[in-house]
């Protein structure tokens, strides 16, 4: 895929609703997210993040509102966006039964990749994640952590400029998350842009140049973290704080105190 | 033992018993899973019943010998139920015990092996017989109606299948923890898959090459007494299903009790029971460290060659390797090859020089009703390998959707990739038992052309039926053949090619009667052909057009 063809990344969201049933699971969230951004999406469990991040994925259909992806309209032009969206999951489902580069060759020919580009990016990747021992041997065998990076592998290796993430350090050791993160730093800085749920405050404080807070699938705030702050009266505070304070977990004080008390 | 050990083992059981209930008896709703498998058991009971009932009273009806083969057929069932019953054990043992997903909770609590071994045993023993147990019950059930027996009989039988299978899981149990410890846990279990298969290969063989058919003809042998005497000995008397066997003809004939053969059958189960339990103490934990490894272990596959786009191509490659690779895939052509054979076999077998019709005439009938047997075929190999295509794609199946490949496309290069070895073993069947059949002229096109149409309806039938029945969280093709998806998609499939042979009855019949008299085509009998073959396609196009669609509508929207 050629990059300079593309037009400019970004991701704009627009009053998306889902409903499973009853319960609504995204209530008309909007966001945008920029070219060169790392955009955080944090949230307690059963917030929404999924969900957002599988619509954005192409992998579930919203019920009122919009996706733009680059510019294309999600609904419309699905096949387009896709080819300018990485998806990285939180579980990595991978073919059991293929070799790593099997996999990988297997990817790069669903997104029609360039031959110079598979090859000037898969040797390079495998080698960062200590993959390349690997390479020819069945996805079976591979631990949580190397099938993730394999992923990791298959995406940055695209080089979509945009990506959606979903809880990308789960499984991947101190070095790979190193990694990982200047991957992600250098794809914003090339202009790309990244949409990136997690739980982990640290990662997002340290990645992330926006961050939306979801609750109950609506939006709670949005904005760096400045702007966080300020909206949690807490200017002096962490993430974690920001975050307890404006996902409203008050009681969790208490069960801290009670904690203690038990010691 | 102490209350807690006896506390622990019915704990370890509840994982399968409240499964079992959720699933069949959810809270607050009504058990209609539970009703329909209910029902289904009765009518096949029912079937079987009456089948076996009307095969034995015939054979009983007829002199000694009919009564002594009755009883051979009796011991043959008792004998193929308990290798069976060892094979599956051994297959499911393999994956309950050393591959279960539940085994990090299980292992990491502090319970002791022989508890273990329990649980083990318990859960292998439910699942491996009970449908054995149940289906096999109205077989022997009909023996004591035909042979007028007490109500003992009834009982002695429920205790000896009972038995019978507790010690055929023992045994099943026995030999996979020795095997294990031998071999690592996933090379077991393809060893047990072709050892299990080559089973299924030698029954078909053994029951085809015997001719069944043959038994009642009681001039084909030659010498009577040979032959009375040959299968009129008592059979298997060193295995658990000869002690069955010959306990109950005995009792069945002359209503007496071999008090040596019930104490065997009743303390065998416990033996083989502890004998198990001891070789679990010591061999378990070596073989369930073997386990871990996986199917390629540490060997390296694949050659380099230069990366080239081309998503067909890789679509191709990924399936053709996935199948290649899962030994519980490849493996089951060995029993369609034998399939196959015996298929053809059995034109060769066929008795045409005794019908009352002109040879060729009935030649060419059969070769019209081979369309739908072949295409029987077709369909049960498409509800085994093509139905559950979609969802074996699992958790991965994400990568498809979120990529630009469009579900169109993907499932179109899904239906190419099966097609065509569909249509090679579909154009094999025809083409070679018409050749058996010595088929000429127009029934050969006839049988040809449409067999190879009904084939390629019948694949996109079960890509589209698989689509919109696809379960992406079931562990393994076979348990998705047996799901209501495919049932309705066999059911789809075969009414349709019922409507297209019973529709194209007359044409045919036309056609092919004018050639066998006069070798020639009439022109209004050609327009009957088309008229029908047109009809053929529009139906069979519109179905599998629409199932198409519809698997792709569901994909999309999932």
């Amino acid at each position: 895929m050629n990059r300079k063809k593309l037009p400019k990344a970004g991701i704009i969201i627009e009053n998306l609703v889902k409903k499973y049933g009853t319960f609504t699971a995204i209530d008309n969230i909007s966001l945008e997210v920029n070219a060169g951004q790392i955009f955080g999406f944090l949230g307690p469990n059963g917030a929404g993040k999924t969900t957002t991040i599988k619509i954005l994925a192409g992998l579930l259909k919203p019920d009122i509102g919009n996706v733009l992806i680059n510019g294309f309209n999600l609904a419309e032009e699905p096949v387009m966006c896709k080819l300018h969206t990485g998806y990285i999951p939180d579980r990595p489902f991978l073919y059991e039964k293929l070799t790593g580069d099997e996999f990988l060759r297997f990817i790069a020919s669903l997104y029609n990749l360039s031959t110079e580009t598979f090859e000037k990016n898969v040797d390079r990747l495998l080698t960062l994640f200590d993959l390349t021992d690997w390479q020819d041997h069945l996805i079976e065998s591979y631990s949580h952590g190397m099938r993730q990076k394999l992923i990791m592998t298959s995406v940055f290796m695209l080089e979509t400029p945009t990506i959606i993430v979903d809880e990308p350090m789960i499984g991947l050791d101190p070095k790979s998350a190193r990694i990982v993160k200047e991957l992600f730093k250098n794809h914003a800085r090339t202009g790309g842009s990244i949409f990136l749920s997690t739980h982990s405050l640290e990662v997002a404080e340290e990645l992330c140049d926006r961050i939306a807070i979801i609750l109950n699938g609506r939006i709670k705030a949005v904005g760096d973290m400045e702007s966080l702050r300020k909206e949690a009266r807490l200017e002096t505070s962490d993430l974690e704080e920001v975050f307890l304070e404006l996902t409203e977990a008050e009681e969790l004080t208490e069960v801290i105190v009670a904690l203690k008390n038990m010691e | 033992m102490s209350i807690l050990q006896y506390g622990t083992r019915r704990t370890l059981l509840l994982p399968m018993l409240l499964s079992a209930k959720n699933r069949f008896f959810p809270t607050g709703s009504f058990p209609i899973k539970a009703m329909g498998a209910g029902i289904f058991c009765l009518v096949l009971c029912t079937v079987i019943f009456n089948v076996t009932l009307r095969v034995i009273t015939y054979f009983h009806a007829q002199n000694e010998l009919g009564v002594i083969l009755s009883l051979k057929i009796f011991q043959m069932a008792w004998i193929l139920i308990f290798a069976m019953l060892i094979f599956s054990c051994m297959v499911s043992a393999v994956s309950s015990v050393y591959l279960s997903q539940d085994n990090e909770i299980v292992f990491s609590a502090p319970i002791t092996t022989p508890e273990l071994y329990f649980m083990r045993y318990t859960s292998n023993t439910i699942y491996t017989s009970w449908m054995m147990i149940i289906f096999s019950l109205p077989l022997f059930a009909s023996y004591g109606i035909v042979f007028q027996t007490p109500p003992l009989y009834w009982l002695l039988m429920v205790i000896t299948l009972i038995s019978m299978a507790c010690s055929a899981t023992c045994l099943g149990l026995l030999i996979t923890v020795i095997l294990i410890n031998i071999f690592p846990a996933r090379h077991t279990k393809d060893i047990i898959l072709y050892l299990s298969l080559c089973f299924g290969v030698m029954i078909l063989f053994l029951i085809r090459l015997l001719k069944p058919e043959d038994m009642v003809h009681f001039d084909k042998y030659g010498f009577l007494i040979d032959h009375l005497s040959k299968i009129s000995k008592p059979a298997a008397p060193y295995i658990p299903a000869g002690w069955a066997a010959n306990f109950l003809s005995l009792y069945l004939l002359d209503l007496e009790i071999d008090w040596l053969l019930l104490g065997l059958i009743l303390l065998t189960p416990f033996a083989l029971y502890f004998l198990g339990e001891g070789a679990m103490k010591m061999w378990f934990f070596p073989g369930y460290s073997k386990s871990q490894e996986s199917f390629g272990g540490n060997t390296k596959f694949g050659e380099k060659r230069k990366y080239l786009p081309n998503t067909w191509q890789w679509v191709f490659s990924k399936e053709f390797k996935i199948f290649t690779r899962d030994s519980s895939e490849w493996s089951q052509l060995f029993m369609i090859a034998a399939l196959v054979v015996i298929y053809l076999y059995n034109f060769k077998l066929l008795p045409i020089e005794r019908a009352s019709f002109s040879e060729e005439f009935i030649t060419n009938l059969i070769a019209f009703l081979n369309i739908g047997l072949a295409g029987f075929i077709i369909t049960s190999l498409s509800a085994r390998f093509v139905f559950p295509s979609i969802g074996a794609e699992g958790g991965a199946f994400y990568h498809i959707r979120s990529s630009p490949l469009s579900i169109r496309r993907f499932l179109m290069y899904k239906y190419l990739f099966y097609v065509i070895p569909f249509t090679f073993l579909s154009l094999t069947l025809i083409i070679i038992s018409n050749r058996i059949l010595h088929i000429e002229g127009p029934m050969w096109w006839i049988s040809f052309l449409i067999n190879l149409f009904i084939t390629w309806i019948v694949v996109a039938l079960a890509l589209g039926f698989g689509a919109v029945h696809a379960d992406f969280k079931s562990e393994n093709r076979t348990v998705t053949m047996g799901s209501m998806g495919a049932i309705m998609f066999i059911l789809t499939a075969t009414a349709l090619q019922i409507v297209i042979i019973f529709i194209g009855a007359n044409p045919v019949y036309r056609i092919v009667r004018r050639w066998l008299n006069d070798h020639v085509l009439n022109l209004s009998d050609l327009y009957f052909l088309i008229a029908w073959v047109l009809i053929s396609v529009v139906i069979s196009l519109g179905l599998g057009i629409y199932y198409f669609r519809k698997g792709i509508h569901t994909l999309e929207n999932s």
